[in-house]
């Protein structure tokens, strides 16, 4: 894997996506979104801070995985529908580092749209309430990684089905690894079977619970440094596995 | 669609919709604004009969259950509180034409069962919930609230004015701020109300107490004068009562008032209360009270 052909696909596949004119229209209407929760808060019995910070951070998610969705679950298929993909695999190209690229330009694109979106709410908060708490920027990085966990898996689902199936199923583990909590406390009163099978898809799925930090904003509860490095580690050790997985789906795939 | 079309030569009027496509827009979002102004005023007017259910639930929210609100948050528990404050401001604020918001409580209760630490959602529940008919579920809140926010010196503060002003529960009252004067920043006043309450609850010898540490340890100076204040009246209806016990041993019957007992020559003069409150005497029992 030559880091300059790695480098020359991420940004190709990041130009790529800035033609999509879906990004466009989801950063817009994720930017208005943050905006319109001035007026949200505005009606809050003065708690406009509150508000905002809440809704903010779920549209930054929401839009974010909207992307990720639709967006990351096209990139290797309109390669392969559009025939380009030979085109590049005909050259000293290996398929990890194709697929690899394809991973870190959406990931770039993910990057340039969480930060757009977090601008626009550092820039409502700061003029509403004259100050940003620390956690918020916590809150906005364990967001952007969050959707570069699930951009990997729907790069994974995408490699071996359509996009249409792909955003569902990655729409499906997005629910299962929010809904983690509730998978735990139900396995703890489940019989064995039933706790081995729950606890089993406990630690299967990815757990997103860990990149919610956005409960904590609120109260101003920025994470300590354990915590950032175990939710960094469980990033990459889980993002990885992914990419090792998609990897090893797409080197035996016959176009 | 063409006007040329497999249709024949007519052109069904459509190329006109084309030509005056902004008047169109206009025409039906119109059509679209009055509609819905209708659809609000029958759902909000309608007698309940020609529903055939009662009407108040097309206007009052309904949330879910909270372990139910919580499963289906995926984790944005916060932002689905702030949701259902919302809806409960409002709610509250948009008027009920049926009377009673029955759905006042349940929307309380989801808020700060999804957000335990929304400080501000339980201290509007504790004021606005008992002066709805839900002073019980105003107390449930306060329960919540001073176990989910330990610090807080507002829960045990509100939830004492509840007992105060919608139970008549004096002594509970008491009881919950001597809770609230034990937290930090708690206001001076705290423990002095607590003291009145007690007073109030006719448990004397505890409010004396609690007027004297009040007193002797708070470094605001109104309350310091308050509760000497209160020290003083309250010496003077020990002093009165100790006066009517001699006036029952002599006389053996209890004064009608407290002139009696300074006629009788039990006592010299009448004390004057430094609260401005001049005392009574209860014929029967011979307690000395306050005036009202």
């Amino acid at each position: 894997m030559r880091p300059k052909v790695l480098w020359a696909i991420t940004l190709n596949t990041f130009r790529e996506t800035l033609r999509d004119k879906l990004l466009y229209s989801l950063v817009g209407f994720a930017v208005l979104v943050i905006a319109a929760s001035l007026l949200a808060g505005s009606v809050s019995l003065g708690q406009d801070a509150r508000v905002i910070q809440d809704f903010s951070l779920t549209a930054m998610l929401v839009f974010l995985l909207i992307i990720t969705y639709f967006i990351g679950t096209q990139l290797v298929f309109k390669e392969v529908e559009r025939k380009t993909i030979y085109l590049v695999l005909s050259k000293p190209v290996s398929r990890e580092t194709f697929y690899l690229g394809k991973f870190l330009g959406l990931c770039l694109t993910i990057l340039v749209a969480g930060l757009i979106m977090a601008t626009m709410f550092v820039a409502v908060l700061a003029i509403k309430t004259h100050q940003v708490p620390v956690a918020a920027y916590f809150a906005v990085g364990a967001v952007i990684l969050e959707a570069w966990l699930l951009t990997a898996v729907s790069l994974l689902f995408s490699s071996f089905t359509s996009p249409l199936s792909s955003a569902i199923y990655t729409f499906g583990v997005t629910l299962i690894g929010h809904g983690s909590a509730t998978i735990w406390l139900l396995s703890q009163k489940a019989s064995p079977v039933v706790r081995g099978i729950l606890e089993g898809v406990y630690y299967v799925f990815p757990n997103l619970e860990k990149f919610n930090l956005r409960n904590d904003v609120v109260f101003n509860l920025a994470p300590d440094i354990t915590q950032v490095v175990w939710i960094l580690l469980y990033f990459v050790g889980y993002t990885a596995f992914l990419l090792i997985l998609g990897m090893s789906a797409f080197r035996k795939d016959e176009f | 669609m063409s006007s040329r079309g497999g249709l024949g030569t007519r052109n069904w009027g459509l190329d006109s919709l084309r030509k005056l496509t902004i008047i169109w827009v206009v025409v039906f979002l119109g059509l679209s604004f009055v509609a819905q102004i209708n659809y609000d005023a029958w759902r909000r007017y309608s007698p309940p009969k020609l529903i055939g259910v009662d009407y108040n639930i097309y206007i009052e929210p309904q949330p879910l259950s909270p372990p139910l609100a919580k499963a289906i948050s995926f984790g944005s528990t916060e932002f689905l509180a702030d949701y259902y404050w919302l809806t409960l401001i409002q709610y509250y604020g948009g008027g009920t034409p049926n009377g009673k918001y029955r759905k006042l409580a349940e929307l309380f209760n989801v808020v700060t069962d999804l957000s335990p630490k929304f400080l501000q959602a339980y201290q509007t529940g504790l004021i606005i919930l008992p002066g709805e008919g839900f002073p019980d579920q105003a107390i449930q809140l306060g329960e919540k609230g001073k176990q989910n926010l330990p610090d807080s010196w507002e829960m045990p503060y509100y939830t004492g004015l509840v007992y105060h002003i919608y139970k008549k529960d004096f002594v509970s009252a008491a009881k919950e701020f001597q809770i609230a004067a034990t937290k930090k920043d708690a206001p001076p006043i705290t423990q002095y109300f607590a003291g009145i309450y007690y007073k109030e609850a006719d448990q004397r010898q505890l409010a004396y107490q609690i007027f004297k540490t009040v007193h002797d340890t708070t470094k605001d100076d109104f309350v310091r004068e308050r509760s000497g204040k209160q020290l003083l009246h309250m010496e003077m209806i020990f002093f009165l009562e100790d006066a009517v016990d001699k006036y029952h041993q002599q006389f053996s019957r209890y004064p009608t008032s407290p002139l009696d007992l300074v006629t009788k020559g039990i006592i010299k003069e009448l004390p004057t209360s430094p609260l401005g409150i001049s005392f009574v005497i209860d014929p029967q029992s011979g307690q000395v009270k306050d005036s009202k």
